[in-house]
């Protein structure tokens, strides 16, 4: 059984909807302050706020938001470190998108348990964020991480393999 | 980076277990836990697991600010926390600024430390390692893999 239709879990899940759900509002209001006045900062922003939801959705079992703010985080973070004025016009439309879709699955997660939205297409959507993140490959942060040379992303296994490695 | 190359600890100046943060006492359910983390979801969670684990004496804090003067008030009442889980990225004050705070301060320089984070990032580790974390958790994870960090935190 899944978390989200879990009943010892529905307390927990309806916390998460609303605190996303707040979430979204502010990251509407970041994009649209960038809007007003475009900055490499609002971008971050974005990232960070965009990245606290994505850590609670993929705990609960919302995998599809966790998905699509794990890449809205990253979109936006190489965005926040690009000067090309033309890409990131491109950048904070699919932004608002991304936002848009995550609170109508903010919806269904409250009104039917699931995340399933059969008028859009999220797979197509999900190429689209891919494709998007391809375009700033040459940019290595995609995260709030401390940047070192040669970091990279690992999984539960690998970061035990490495504290194993320093001692712990 | 290959994980090896990173064993060995001389490169990073490590010289002991205790200056990592590590501690040997055993766990007790009934120690008195702070949790830290700015979704009240994530907070939840945590809490429901460390409940079916036995433990009782769960606090909460949203950030590190309150977090760091909670840890501080509780020492002064003569009740000190004994755990702590943290996420790394919240507003106000991080997980890892607050790891560094209470590292600073002779009075907590063993208090177990566990980072949560959804940034499964290499860097992140070894600086959180050299901050002196107990062990290091990446979200999504569940109670078993909670448990065998608190196992290896108090063996």
């Amino acid at each position: 059984m899944s978390m989200l239709t879990d009943p010892d879990m529905e307390e927990i899940v309806l916390g998460f909807t609303e605190e996303a759900s707040a979430l979204y509002e502010q990251l509407i209001e970041i994009l649209e302050d960038y809007e007003d006045e475009p900055g490499q900062k609002k971008l971050e922003e974005f990232g960070q706020v965009i990245d606290r939801v994505m850590g609670a959705a993929k705990s609960i079992e919302a995998e599809r938001t966790g998905n699509f703010c794990e890449l809205g985080k990253t979109i936006s973070y190489k965005a926040s470190q690009s000067m090309d004025n033309e890409l990131l016009n491109i950048v904070v439309a699919v932004l608002f998108d991304t936002v848009e879709i995550l609170q109508k699955i903010n919806k269904t997660i409250i009104n039917q348990k699931s995340e399933d939205l059969p008028d859009i297409n999220l797979d197509r959507f999900s190429t689209r964020l891919r494709w998007l993140s391809d375009k700033f490959q040459n940019i290595e942060r995609s995260s709030v991480a401390i940047a070192t040379p040669d970091a990279g992303q690992a999984d539960q296994k690998s970061i035990d393999e490495l504290l194993q490695s320093l001692g712990l | 980076m290959a994980i090896n190359s990173y064993s060995n600890l001389s490169n990073f100046g490590y010289n002991s277990k205790k200056e990592l943060g590590v501690v040997t006492m055993a766990f007790n359910p009934k120690q008195k836990i702070l949790i830290i983390d700015d979704m009240s979801t994530m907070r939840k969670i945590i809490k429901n697991m460390l409940g079916k684990m036995g433990c009782d004496q769960l606090d909460e804090a949203e950030d590190g600010i309150p977090a760091w003067d909670m840890i501080q008030k509780a020492h002064e009442a003569g009740m000190p926390y004994e755990f702590i889980v943290s996420d790394w990225n919240m507003p106000g004050m991080t997980g890892l600024d607050l790891l560094k705070k209470i590292r600073e301060d002779e009075r907590f320089k063993t208090l177990p430390f566990l980072m949560i984070t959804a940034e499964a990032e290499q860097s992140n580790v070894i600086v959180a390692v050299k901050a002196g974390v107990s062990n290091f958790i990446v979200k999504p994870f569940s109670i078993v893999t909670l448990k065998e960090k608190i196992d290896k935190i108090f063996p």
